[in-house]
């Protein structure tokens, strides 16, 4: 499904919205099926993920992981409060979540940023969809935080659990109990991908024993393992106080590798699998909400059965795009465009405007004439007396170009860097450029940013 | 061309603007479309291209005639205009280079001394007109050389003239005059 989609990818889905379904009834006349028009849809929107999301894909797995979260439509957990705003302290934005209502039903997709040193707070009864599509239900307010990447081999993680669970956590240990984490270090173990409820989390009541949840990634073995030392965890075990505590996840951080481990309390028997090798956030939270998502299937006994329905199941659907946030909005209003300088200018037919500045110029203040030399003028040996024989053909100087240098053209126009819009205001002073620019579509670095206004400076 | 008066007075040119002709019609807009770095200004009827490796800005209008500025030499316009040229034949015009003429050469001195313009006004009468609220600057007019120079009471003067040969000639004429009128002497 289309969960990953920044604002830009929205604007482009719902343009081809609009084209398909304005483009219905003249299919349907023309005697095509329908089935037609959906395939066509279908490549489309396949082909634009594709260019597009792919960078927002890549962008988005490199730096760290996705979550989207899904809140459940009635989610009435006891004593706890659906605080249905995310509050994500990240270095650059904060991603305040909008207010949820219990009783709505709706499902609120929010992705958060790869890289933030995050102390992530995730409400509870949120599902989080990590980049892989697994689904890890929350019932308790959690937070993930992360050492500040800082290598540190030993980690706390502290654990508050919310007393609102009520149901006794009778999870059974599983046989991964002996694959928790030792305080000395932890070797990521490999996680398997059991279906979402199979989390086993170790139940509330159990004893202070480390105890490490396995985390069913759903692409097996992480391979990230490789580089970052093994972090200790340590573990404590919630006491079981009924009073509303966050969970707490330190985590450090490698640069890729992330290796979580928490201790989650459960409330049922949740089948624990897979020893732990490698994980990173996805793979924590997924054990937090998989454990969650086993209390809520208990409590509730709703259609949360299957994390995997929980999306179907759910109502609540509130897009919210947060990748890409920072950049568009800097990218957005007064800001300066340093970007135009490489791009604009398009292919001059779609310009609106003839006032035609070739901002890629700029491009070429790096070629510039270089290769035309000006000694050619030089040895250009015609004659110059003929300002007032202009009657005299055969005198041309030009010479055809044989001795005029020829003014390089650079290839202004072989850049893939391109603004499609409109302008407000060009201006220019001597050799700076301002541009005010409105509505418009720029690809920059294979990416699509949508404006309605961009400001921007130019030196030729 | 230092005058034998002075010691190594620097005239710096600071800007040759020459004309030449294309012989031929040119469709404005076509160059402004498909030419790069022109700037179309439809208000006045002309296109300028702006030209980098010789730093000269051409106004072009349509019926085939060039203006050039911006270069530091007359040669540096020449070379210019040919460049200029070369363009606009790459743009499909039949363009021939001719008609190509040095319009006005600027050129700024300085003195090593403060000027009294009053005093040099005086002595210069009809040569010299200075009008203090209109402008700052003594202008002297010469009228065979065709240069105008304007003087100012630090002691730099521009001027203009046809070509460098003029200018320079012009400065070595207006030299000793000033010569006479400083300011600390007249004080």
């Amino acid at each position: 499904m289309l969960t990953n989609t920044g604002p830009v990818a929205k604007l482009y889905l719902s343009i081809i919205d609009d084209v398909i379904e304005s483009m219905r009834e003249l299919f349907l006349d023309e005697g095509l099926e329908d089935c037609v028009l959906d395939d066509l849809r279908h490549l489309w929107e396949s082909k634009m993920m594709q260019s597009k999301a792919m960078e927002d894909f890549r962008k988005n797995n490199i730096n760290s992981s996705n979550f989207v979260l899904q809140l459940p439509a009635n989610y009435s957990q006891t004593d706890q409060d659906v605080t249905a705003s995310v509050v994500i302290p990240a270095s650059q934005n904060i991603q305040s979540f909008p207010r949820l209502k219990n009783n709505s039903e709706t499902l609120a997709t929010f992705s958060l940023p790869a890289g933030l040193a995050y102390p992530v707070q995730i409400p509870a009864g949120v599902t989080l969809q990590t980049a892989s599509g697994q689904l890890y239900k929350v019932n308790v307010p959690v937070v993930v935080t992360q050492a500040a990447a800082g290598q540190q081999p030993a980690r706390t993680v502290s654990e508050f659990r919310e007393a609102a669970a009520p149901q006794s956590a009778a999870v059974p240990q599983n046989t991964t109990h002996p694959q928790e984490v030792e305080p000395s270090s932890v070797t990521a173990s490999s996680v398997t991908p059991p279906p979402p409820q199979k989390t086993s989390l170790p139940p509330s009541q159990e004893s202070t024993v480390p105890q490490q949840p396995p985390v069913p990634a759903a692409e097996g073995p992480q391979p990230q393992t490789a580089d970052s030392p093994e972090p200790e965890v340590t573990l404590r075990e919630n006491e079981p106080s009924p009073q509303l505590e966050p969970m707490n996840l330190s985590m450090t951080a490698s640069s890729c590798t992330q290796l979580l481990d928490f201790q989650i309390r459960a409330e049922e028997a949740l089948a624990q699998t897979a020893p732990l090798q490698s994980r990173d956030i996805d793979d924590i939270l997924k054990e937090v909400i998989e454990e969650e998502s086993q209390k809520v299937e208990r409590a509730r006994s709703l259609a949360a059965g299957k994390t995997g329905n929980q999306e179907d199941a759910l109502g609540l659907d509130l897009d919210y795009s947060y990748d890409d946030l920072s950049d568009i909005v800097q990218l957005d209003g007064p800001a300066d465009n340093s970007d135009l300088e490489e791009e604009e200018g398009v292919p001059l037919e779609e310009n609106d405007f003839l006032g035609i500045i070739n901002a890629e110029a700029i491009k070429a203040l790096q070629e510039g004439d270089a290769s035309s030399d000006g000694n050619s003028i030089s040895s250009s040996s015609e004659s110059e007396g003929a300002e007032d024989h202009v009657i005299e053909e055969e005198e041309d100087p030009l010479n055809s170009g044989d001795d005029v240098v020829e003014q390089d053209i650079p290839d202004l126009f072989d850049t893939d860097n391109v603004i499609v819009c409109q302008y407000d205001k060009i201006h220019r002073s001597k050799n700076r450029w301002k541009f005010h620019l409105k509505d418009g579509v720029m690809c920059y670095g294979g990416r699509d940013y949508v404006f309605s206004k961009a400001v921007g400076e130019a030196e030729w | 061309m230092d005058s034998s008066n002075d010691d190594a007075l620097d005239i710096i040119v600071s800007n040759v603007v020459a004309t030449f002709r294309t012989r031929c019609h040119l469709n404005l807009r076509t160059i402004a479309l498909e030419g790069t770095n022109v700037i179309y200004k439809p208000e006045v009827g002309k296109v300028l291209m702006k030209l980098r490796k010789p730093k000269i800005t051409a106004s072009i209008w349509s019926s085939g005639k060039i203006i050039c500025t911006g270069a530091t030499s007359e040669d540096e316009a020449k070379q210019g205009a040919r460049r200029l040229a070369r363009c606009l034949q790459k743009l499909g015009f039949k363009v021939r280079f001719s008609a190509f003429k040095v319009v006005n050469v600027l050129a700024v001195c300085s003195m090593p001394f403060a000027i009294h313009l009053i005093d040099f006004t005086k002595n210069n009468r009809p040569i010299a007109s200075y009008e203090p609220e209109l402008h700052p600057a003594a202008t002297y007019r010469i009228k065979n050389l065709k240069a105008t120079i304007q003087v100012f009471s630090t002691g730099s003067i521009t001027v203009t003239g046809p070509n460098v040969q003029n200018v320079a000639t012009a400065v070595e004429q207006v030299y000793p005059l000033l010569f006479e009128c400083q300011k600390p002497l007249c004080e």
